[in-house]
C-alpha cells in the first residue's frame, strides 16, 4: 500500500476542527461523507461507486426566470470495479486527500501544485497516479460538484489573470489597496475573492467597464478613462478566469454597479460576453455565484466598420470555424429570441470579416477612449 | 497380387518393389526394419492376450552398417514356423483374412531380413521361446532368393535348441546371443522372468538420423497410440529410453470377418472363384462373404442371369463381370462393425498426456462406418499448449543433429528436423542467434552452435508453430507422405479459425497444437503398398471431418475459456493496482485502518472478476461447473497464474494480503 504518503498525525500543523472556518468545516464534512460511502460499500461487500453530477451540455439548462445557466440533476456513475473508470475513481479520491490536507494546514495551492502533490508512482507498477495536469484538473471539477464545494473551498486557486483600477479601495487579506493609486499597472485580481478574504471600501465608481484584453485595458488606463468617467476598469486577459468573474459579480451584486463590456467583434468576443452574462457550460454549477444577467454589450458591433468609417485593411476574414461558432452562439437559448443579437450576428456573417477593438486605433490612438465608448455610453447604445 | 508374384523370383520382386516396401534409402530402411519387427511383436502379443513389452536396440557395427534388435514378450513362434516366417516372402497369417491388425501382407519381416542380407550379407537371427519351461530356438536364416525358401545357417541347417533355465542363459552368454531374460523391477513390482517371446536381429546398410521420419519419432508415436505397451529404446549412442505403459488394458480382441461383397474387386472375385471349395455359386456366396443369405445369393445370380447351381470354377469371364455388376446393384446389408477396435477416447487421452506435454487434451472416437464394404472407424486426439520438439532437444543432441543432417541451410535444418517448427519461428531463431539463414549446418563453430542452442530456448516457437499432425492406421504411425494423405487433407479443410486457431487458406493451422488421427479398419485403404498415406474415400473423409470438428469444438471452448480467464486476470490486476491507493486515500480522509479496508475491497474485486469468468458457457448459458461443460474426454492441466498472465499479475501492489491474480 502507498505507505510513502505521510499519515495524518505525522503531518505538521494540522489545525483542530474547532479552529477551522465554517466553510472549511462544511467541506471537511462533505469529504468524510465521501469516504464513509466507500467504507460502507466495502463492509457490505458491495462494489463502491460515485454518482458525479454531470458536467456535460445535456445536463445544463437555461433558467429563463433567473436568466442564468444551471446544472441539471443528471449524474454519471463512476465505479471502482469498471475497467474504464477504475483509475478515475482512484484519482477522485486522491483529490479528496489533497483537499483535506490543504484545509487542515490552512494553505492553498494552484491546480498545478495539487497535481504535483498527488502525483506519484502507484506502488508495484510503473504507472503514475496522474500522467498530466489535465487529468487532475478535471478530477478537481468533479470533486467540486461531487462535494458541492467550490474550488476555492477546496483551497485551490487557478492561475491569476486580470486587473482592475478605479475609485475603490479593496481590502485583500487585511491589506488596504487604493485602486486609484496603481501607477501604470492595476490591481491583479486574485483567483480567490471570497468575502472572508476580500472586502470593498470607499467605492465612488458608478459603473464598470470591462474590456477583453490587457492591451486595450492599458489604452484606457493611460488615458485615465476611469477618472474622467468615474468607473472601475477591468480586464480578464481573454476569457475571464473565475476570480475576475466572481469579482465582477460581487461588485455588481454588492455595490449595484452596472457593467459594460468592450469586446472584439468576433464569435470569441460574443462567447466571452455569454459566459460573463449567463455562465459557462462547464462550470454551470457556479453560475449562481458568477453569472451577471444584467451585464451589457457595448461593442464592438458589426455595424462599426461602416459607422466608424474604418478602412478595409483592418478587416480579418471569417474562417469556417468562426462561421460555425457564430451560428452556434446565435442558437443559444439566451440569444435565440433577442432580435438585436440575431441581427448583430447575422451582420457579422454577412460582412464576412471580424474586427478587433484595436482596429479603432487606425482612426486615432485614443479614438476608442475619447470617441467610441463615450458616445455609446451617452447614447445608451448597448446590446442586452 | 499374391498369386502372380509367387511365380517371379523373389529377389527380382524385392528389387522392383524396394520403394514400396520402404527400403529405398538407408535412413528409411532402418526405420522400416524396426517398424516391421515392432508391428509384428505388437500383433503377436495382442493376439495372444499378452500385455506387450518391447525392447528395441540399435547398434552401429561399422559406418553405415547397423544392427537392429527387437524383442518382445509375445507368445513366441513354434520351431518349424520360424524359418518360413523369416525366410520366405509372402508367408504370413494375416493376408487371407479380414481382421484389424498392423501387418497385412506377409511381406514385412522377411523383406526386412532380405534387405539386410542383400546389403550386408549377414543372416537374420531369431531366438524365440514359447513358454517358461520350454526351450528357446535359435536360428540364423538367409532367404534363397531363387526358390523363395529359407536356408538355415546354424546348427547344421537345423537351428539350435537352448534349454530353459540358467543353463540356457549361460549358453546364450557364451555365444554372445542377446536375450532380455527378466523385466526390470518397476513401481514396486520386483524383477520377473520373461516367460516367452521372440527376438529378431537384422543387420543392414543404414543411416541413423534423428528428427522427422526417424526411428526415435516412430517409437514416440507408437507409445502415444499404444498406451498399453511398454517400449524400451536404446539408440546407437547407448542412450536408453523407456516409454512406460499407462494402462494394462489390452485393446479388445478384434473379430475376424469375411469380406463384404461390396469391397471385392473383379480380379479378386475371379481368384476366389478359382480357389473356392464350394460346389455351387449359391454356396460360394453364402460361405465366402458376410451378410449374404441364400436369398441374397439368389438375387445376385438372377440379376446376372447365371444359374445359382453353377460351379464357381465354371463361371465364364463375361459372366464373372455380370456377377460383379449384379453385386453392386443388389441391396446387401452393411457389414457388422464389431470387428473394429478403437483405441478409445480414454486411452487416447492417456497416451497423449503421457508423451506430449500440454495444457489441454481432448479426444473423440467416431462410431464405426463403412467404405466399399469395409468397416472402419476414425478417432482423433488433440493436445494444446505443448512446447514442441525444439524445447526438448539438448545441446549434445543438437550438435549431433547438425552433424548428421542432409539439409543444405540452417533454416532448412530447423524446419526439417523439428516438428511443428514453421519458417517464421526458424527465422526468429536464426535472427536471435545472429546466424545467417544460408549457413551450412555442418560449418557452424562450437560457439555458434551454443548460440543457436540458446536462441532455440529463448524464442517462443509457439506463434510460428504449425499444427503437428500425427497419423495412424491400425495404431501404426504413418511418418511419410503427409501431403498426399486424406488425413492431412481433412485437417487442412477443417476451419480451425472457428475454434480459435489462426490458419491461412490451404494450410495447416498455426499454434502449439498437435492432433493425432487414427483410422482403424479391417482393410486400411492405403494409397500404395508402402502403407504411408490414406486414400480419400468420401465416407472416410466425412468421418474424418466429423471427428476433427468434435475435438475442434472442445478446443474452441477451451481457448475461449482460457482467453476469458486471461482477460479476467488482467481485469483483476488492473483493479488490484488501484485498490491500494483507494484504501489509503479513504484511510487518510476518514482516519480508518487502510489495510483492513484494502482486505475488504480485495474480496469484492475477487468476487467481481470470479463471477465474470465463471458465468457463461459457449452458448452464453450460465453453468455451474466449468469442467462439466466440456463433457468427458477432456483433460485440462491447470496453469499457474503467472504463466497465463505473464508479467501483469505480479504488477499488482504487494503487501501482506495475497495480491497476485489467480486463474479461475
Ligand atoms: N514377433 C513375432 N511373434 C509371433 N509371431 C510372429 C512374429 N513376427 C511375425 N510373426 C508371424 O509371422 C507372420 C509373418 O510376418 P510378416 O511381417 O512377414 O507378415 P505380416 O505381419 O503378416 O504382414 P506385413 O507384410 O503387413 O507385415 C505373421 O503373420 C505372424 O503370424
Ligand atoms: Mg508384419
Amino acid at each position: 500500500m502507498a505507505k510513502r504518503k505521510p499519515k495524518t498525525n505525522e503531518r505538521a500543523a494540522a489545525k483542530p476542527m474547532s479552529e477551522l472556518s465554517p466553510a472549511d468545516r462544511k467541506t471537511l464534512t462533505a469529504l468524510t461523507g465521501l469516504g464513509e460511502r466507500v467504507i460502507a460499500c466495502a463492509e457490505r461487500s458491495r462494489p463502491p461507486h460515485l454518482d458525479i453530477p454531470s458536467r456535460t451540455l445535456s445536463n445544463v439548462r437555461f433558467n429563463q426566470s433567473k436568466r442564468i445557466l444551471e446544472m441539471g440533476s443528471g449524474t454519471n456513475r463512476r465505479e471502482l470495479f469498471n475497467l474504464s473508470q477504475a483509475k478515475a475513481y482512484m484519482q477522485t479520491l486522491l483529490v479528496g486527500t489533497g483537499a483535506k490536507r490543504l484545509i487542515e494546514q490552512g494553505k492553498t495551492t494552484s491546480l498545478r501544485g495539487l497535481y504535483y502533490m498527488l502525483k506519484h508512482t502507484i506502488e508495484g507498477t510503473k504507472e503514475e497516479t496522474f500522467d498530466e495536469q489535465g487529468e487532475s484538473d478535471s478530477m478537481i471539477e468533479d470533486a467540486e460538484v461531487l462535494l458541492n464545494a467550490l474550488r476555492e473551498e477546496l483551497h485551490l486557486y487557478a492561475q491569476k489573470r486580470g486587473e482592475m483600477v478605479g475609485p475603490i479601495t479593496v481590502i485583500d487579506s487585511g491589506d488596504e489597496i487604493d485602486c486609484t493609486r496603481m501607477g501604470s499597472g492595476g490591481y491583479g485580481i486574485p483567483s480567490i475573492v471570497e468575502p472572508d478574504r476580500i472586502q470593498f471600501r470607499n467605492c465612488k465608481a458608478t459603473f464598470i467597464l470591462h474590456v477583453e484584453k490587457d492591451t486595450v485595458w492599458q489604452r484606457f488606463n493611460e488615458d485615465k478613462f476611469w477618472r474622467k468617467h468615474n468607473c472601475i476598469l477591468t480586464h480578464g486577459a481573454g476569457q475571464p478566469p473565475r476570480g475576475v468573474r466572481r469579482m465582477l459579480y460581487r461588485l455588481n451584486a454588492e455595490l449595484g454597479l452596472p457593467i459594460y463590456c468592450v469586446l472584439d467583434n468576433d464569435p470569441w468576443g460574443y462567447y466571452i460576453y455569454s459566459v460573463i452574462k449567463q455562465g459557462s457550460i462547464n462550470l454551470a454549477y457556479e453560475s449562481k455565484r458568477m453569472a451577471i444577467p444584467s451585464v451589457r454589450f457595448l461593442g464592438l458591433r458589426s455595424i462599426d466598420f461602416e459607422r466608424c468609417r474604418l478602412t478595409p485593411s483592418v478587416q480579418i476574414r471569417l474562417n469556417d470555424q468562426d462561421r460555425k461558432r457564430a451560428k452556434q452562439i446565435a442558437g443559444y437559448p439566451w440569444f435565440a429570441n433577442k432580435r438585436p443579437w440575431q441581427k448583430e450576428i447575422d451582420l457579422m456573417l454577412k460582412n464576412g470579416f471580424k474586427l478587433e477593438v484595436e482596429s479603432l486605433i487606425s482612426k486615432d490612438i485614443s479614438y476608442v477612449t475619447e470617441e467610441y465608448v463615450p458616445t455609446r455610453l451617452a447614447e445608451s447604445d448597448f446590446l442586452d | 497380387m499374391a498369386a502372380k508374384q509367387r511365380e517371379i523370383s523373389v529377389s527380382e520382386f524385392f528389387t522392383k518393389n524396394k520403394h514400396l516396401l520402404g527400403f529405398d534409402n538407408p535412413r528409411k530402411a532402418l526405420l522400416t526394419t524396426v517398424k516391421e519387427a515392432v508391428d509384428n511383436s505388437l500383433d503377436a502379443c495382442e493376439e495372444a492376450g499378452i500385455v506387450p513389452e518391447i525392447w528395441v536396440k540399435l547398434t552401429q557395427v561399422k559406418p553405415n552398417h547397423f544392427r537392429v534388435s527387437v524383442q518382445d514378450n509375445g507368445p513366441g513362434i513354434v520351431k518349424n514356423q520360424i524359418p518360413l516366417i523369416f525366410g520366405k516372402l509372402l508367408y504370413g497369417s494375416k493376408f487371407h483374412r479380414l481382421r484389424m491388425s498392423r501387418g497385412q501382407q506377409g511381406i514385412g519381416i522377411s523383406a526386412a531380413g532380405m534387405n539386410g542380407w542383400m546389403t550386408t550379407g549377414a543372416p537374420v537371427k531369431i531366438i524365440s521361446k514359447i513358454g517358461a519351461n520350454k526351450p528357446a530356438h535359435y536360428f540364423e536364416i538367409q532367404i534363397n532368393t531363387q526358390l523363395n525358401r529359407p536356408e538355415i545357417k546354424n546348427g547344421k541347417g537345423e537351428g539350435v535348441d537352448i534349454p530353459a533355465g540358467p543353463k540356457g542363459l549361460e549358453y546364450l552368454a557364451s555365444q554372445g546371443i542377446e536375450w532380455v531374460a527378466t523385466y526390470e523391477a518397476r513401481d514396486g513390482v520386483p524383477e520377473r522372468d520373461v516367460k516367452s517371446g521372440t527376438r529378431v536381429t537384422i543387420e543392414l546398410a543404414a543411416k541413423y538420423q534423428r528428427g522427422r521420419g526417424s526411428v526415435d519419432e516412430y517409437i514416440e508415436l507408437t507409445a502415444i497410440a499404444n498406451p498399453h505397451v511398454t517400449l524400451h529404446f536404446e539408440d546407437p549412442d547407448g542412450n536408453p529410453r523407456t516409454y512406460a505403459r499407462s494402462t494394462r488394458h489390452l485393446p479388445p480382441e478384434p473379430k475376424e470377418i469375411k469380406p463384404h461383397p461390396y469391397g471385392v474387386e473383379l480380379g479378386t472375385l475371379v481368384t476366389m472363384f478359382e480357389r473356392t471349395k464350394a460346389p455351387t455359386l449359391g454356396q460360394f456366396f453364402v460361405t465366402s462373404f458376410s451378410r449374404v443369405s441364400s436369398a441374397v445369393a439368389r438375387r445376385i445370380c438372377e440379376r446376372a442371369g447365371v444359374g445359382i447351381r453353377m460351379s464357381p470354377k465354371n463361371v465364364p469371364s463375361e459372366k464373372a463381370n455380370g456377377l460383379y455388376q449384379a453385386i453392386q446393384e443388389t441391396r446387401i446389408k452393411a457389414p457388422t462393425t464389431d470387428c473394429i477396435a478403437p483405441i478409445g477416447e480414454d486411452l487416447l487421452l492417456k497416451g497423449l498426456r503421457h508423451v506430449l506435454p500440454g495444457e489441454f487434451y481432448c479426444a473423440a472416437t467416431r462410431p464405426p462406418a463403412v467404405y466399399r464394404g469395409n468397416p472402419f472407424l476414425i478417432e482423433v486426439g488433440l493436445t494444446y499448449g505443448g512446447g514442441g520438439s525444439v524445447e526438448k532437444v539438448s545441446l549434445d543432441v543438437l550438435r549431433e543433429l547438425l552433424s548428421q543432417t542432409d539439409a543444405r541451410t540452417l533454416r532448412q535444418f530447423l524446419i526439417n528436423t523439428f516438428d511443428g517448427l514453421g519458417p517464421d519461428a526458424a527465422d526468429r531463431i536464426l535472427a536471435e542467434a545472429e546466424a545467417g539463414t544460408r549457413v551450412a549446418p555442418g560449418k557452424l563453430k562450437p560457439k555458434d552452435i551454443e548460440r543457436l542452442f540458446e536462441s532455440m530456448r529463448n524464442i517462443s516457437v509457439g506463434d510460428g508453430q504449425v499444427m503437428q499432425v500425427l497419423r495412424y492406421a491400425n495404431r501404426v504411425p504413418l511418418q511419410f507422405k503427409q501431403r498426399d494423405c486424406a488425413i492431412t487433407d481433412s485437417v487442412i479443410q477443417t476451419n480451425w479459425r472457428a475454434y480459435g486457431l489462426s490458419q491461412s487458406r490451404g494450410a495447416l493451422p498455426a499454434g502449439p497444437v498437435s492432433v493425432m488421427v487414427h483410422i482403424a479398419s479391417v482393410w486400411v485403404p492405403f494409397t500404395s503398398e508402402s502403407k504411408e498415406a490414406i486414400a480419400s474415400y468420401p465416407e472416410i473423409q466425412k468421418e474424418l471431418r466429423l471427428a476433427l470438428q468434435a475435438v475442434g469444438r472442445k478446443l474452441g471452448m477451451y481457448l475461449r475459456r482460457r482467453k476469458r480467464v486471461q482477460q479476467e486476470g488482467e481485469r483483476r490486476s488492473i483493479f488490484l493496482r488501484y485498490l491500494g491507493e483507494v484504501a489509503s486515500a479513504v484511510g487518510e480522509i476518514n482516519g480508518v485502518d487502510a489495510d483492513g479496508l484494502y482486505g475488504q475491497l480485495l474480496k469484492v474485486a475477487k468476487r467481481k472478476t470470479a463471477e465474470a469468468d465463471m458465468k457463461l458457457d459457449e452458448r452464453g448459458k450460465a453453468i455451474a461447473d466449468e469442467h462439466s461443460a466440456f463433457g468427458d474426454n477432456v483433460i485440462i492441466v491447470e496453469q499457474d497464474a503467472k504463466t497465463m498472465f505473464g508479467e501483469r499479475a505480479t504488477a499488482a501492489p504487494s503487501g501482506n494480503s495475497p495480491r497476485s491474480a489467480t486463474a479461475g
